[in-house]
């Protein structure tokens, strides 16, 4: 039994969702959520609204959205950390129920993306990374994933075709979750055939910018035990960061020593090995990210989290079942929803409530979530 | 005033660092030093981390580096997309400091592998000034 639990999770459909602005998506995952929980917004002590906030229209979000929740007059602040940002709200919310500052907290994931116009969605993309040192030679998002995909393909032989198992595996998956973004699977061909991006990264290998909502209930040990039957535990928090320039960081660039850091400190609160993780949520912003997470996390040693792939250990039914709810490749990527959602994939997962995706006696569930390029990381460890 | 002439678009404007676009200006390559634990900084820095001192010199630094990654692009931000595809690297020089930069666009692919010998040139365009990665062997024959 942990001291913070969740008691609810609530999910909105993922994608280009023009039929609703950011408060109407929010409010989609928080109703879900409350009906979870099977409380009222009265119990509600707090909220962190959680998004990149430079992509809502929205200046100050959690403004809007409280109000549009009915959560006035109880505290609200958003909760920035680039793609991380729901990881973050969550180990915020920990803390803030741990200290016994609020019983109940609520952690609303939310972004609207596609609204932006290309040209504004092209503009943004440019100051992903170092703005003084880095952005002026026209970095994206996606270059920086690559440079460590090259770097790892040079030092243990990873392949394009290996790395194209990943979308594979989790479009294949987003074909059983109604709630992602791409309902159809893909094939290595056309993967391997799709748009060049960066080299070595095609247009399948990356995740999609969306619009989308997640919403996570968390409570204090008592209230969980009174509200209730099937609680999940926050066991283990795990949370470090790493330089923000590609040029201050150490190392071949074959691994990400964030997810390591934030990895260690998860495993070391949670008393948990890697092998002990019966289902796991990973950062699959790229297809390389998906394979070098493995390594980070301890599933696989280094350079050989493409041979899980091809095993077959990261499917339903494998060793360690990975993003079979689809994952950001097949979900679509709404940042500040994205850690929140990885959340709700494993709370279900851990209530057995998985229907044909459930992973038989699934206990330990893993999320790991990254921010931005690389300089935050967030490891989140939950018990059934 | 004056940093967002470094780099082939700048985004930044005011920067207690801005003489690097003078000294790359010149043809040189510069990065600083502190004056209290003699730490060096590539890309320069106006503060200390390690001592907290604020007091640095500008030194100049030996271009010679080696290739860690790099990678191609070809769906660029919009200032940047008339020169699709372009190479971008990471390399550290012989010095320590780690630098991301564009790589010349005539270098070979293939050549492009982690420890590839490389220099750091200084070059300039309508923008300002730049540094570049580049074959060793151009640049010996660029400065005869």
């Amino acid at each position: 039994m942990g001291r913070v639990g969740i008691i609810g999770v609530g999910h909105s459909r993922f994608g280009k969702r023009s039929d609703a602005s950011l408060r109407e998506l929010a409010f989609e995952a928080y109703r879900e959520a409350l009906d979870d929980a099977e409380i009222d917004t009265s119990d509600i002590d707090a909220s962190l609204v959680c998004s990149a906030t430079h992509y809502d229209k929205q200046r100050s979000p959690a403004g809007v959205v409280a109000e549009y929740l009915g959560l006035n007059p109880a505290p609200t602040f958003n909760v920035e950390a680039a793609c991380a940002s729901s990881a973050v709200g969550l180990r915020t919310a920990w803390a803030l129920v741990n200290s016994r500052l609020h019983d109940i907290v609520a952690i609303v994931g939310v972004q609207k993306m596609t609204e932006l116009s290309s040209e504004e969605i092209q503009e943004l993309m440019g100051r992903a990374g170092d703005v003084m040192w880095e952005s002026p030679f026209g970095t994206t998002m996606p270059a920086y994933y690559a440079m460590y995909a090259n770097a790892h393909m040079a030092r243990y032989g990873t392949t394009q075709e290996q790395m194209a198992l990943v979308p594979v595996k989790n479009r294949k998956y987003g074909t059983k979750n109604p709630k992602a973004m791409f309902q159809k699977p893909v094939e290595i061909e056309e993967v391997l055939k799709s748009r060049m991006v960066s080299y070595p990264l095609k247009l399948y290998d990356c995740c999609a910018n969306a619009d989308g909502a997640a919403c996570i209930l968390v409570a204090s040990r008592n209230k969980v035990q009174k509200l209730s039957d099937r609680p999940v535990w926050i066991a283990g928090l795990g949370l470090a960061s790493s330089p923000m320039s590609l040029a201050g960081r150490t190392g071949p660039m074959t691994s990400f020593q964030v997810t390591k850091n934030a990895a260690k400190e998860a495993y070391k609160m949670a008393r948990v090995l890697p092998r002990d993780v019966d289902i796991a949520e990973v950062h699959d912003s790229f297809s390389i990210t998906e394979i070098l997470n493995y390594e980070d996390l301890g599933f696989a040693r280094p350079g050989t989290g493409a041979k899980l792939l091809e095993r077959e250990e990261t499917d339903l039914g494998g060793r360690i079942p990975v993003n079979i709810d689809g994952g950001l490749i097949a979900k679509g990527h709404p940042v500040g929803a994205t850690g929140a959602s990885q959340i709700t994939a494993l709370v279900k997962q851990l209530r057995g409530e998985a229907g044909d995706l459930q992973v038989d006696n699934a206990k330990v569930g893993l999320a790991q979530n990254i921010g931005g390029i690389g300089m935050y990381a967030a490891v989140t460890i939950l018990r059934g | 005033m004056g940093f967002e002439k470094f780099g082939k678009h700048g985004y930044v404007s005011h920067a207690k660092v801005a003489p690097i676009v003078d000294y790359l200006k010149k043809g040189e390559l510069a990065g600083t030093k502190c004056l209290e634990c003699d730490s060096l900084y590539f890309p320069p820095k106006a503060d200390c981390p390690k001592c907290r001192s604020t007091k640095f010199d500008w030194v100049p630094l030996n271009e010679n580096c080696k290739l860690i990654t790099f990678t191609e692009v070809f769906f660029a931000p919009p200032e940047f997309q008339k020169e699709t595809p372009y190479l971008l690297g990471l390399a550290e020089l012989e010095e320590g400091p780690r630098v991301f930069a564009p790589i010349d666009s005539r270098i070979a692919r293939d050549y492009l592998k982690p420890g590839a010998l490389l220099a750091l040139h200084p070059s300039t365009n309508e923008n300002g000034a730049f540094y570049q990665l580049e074959k060793r062997e151009q640049n010996y024959l660029r400065k005869q």
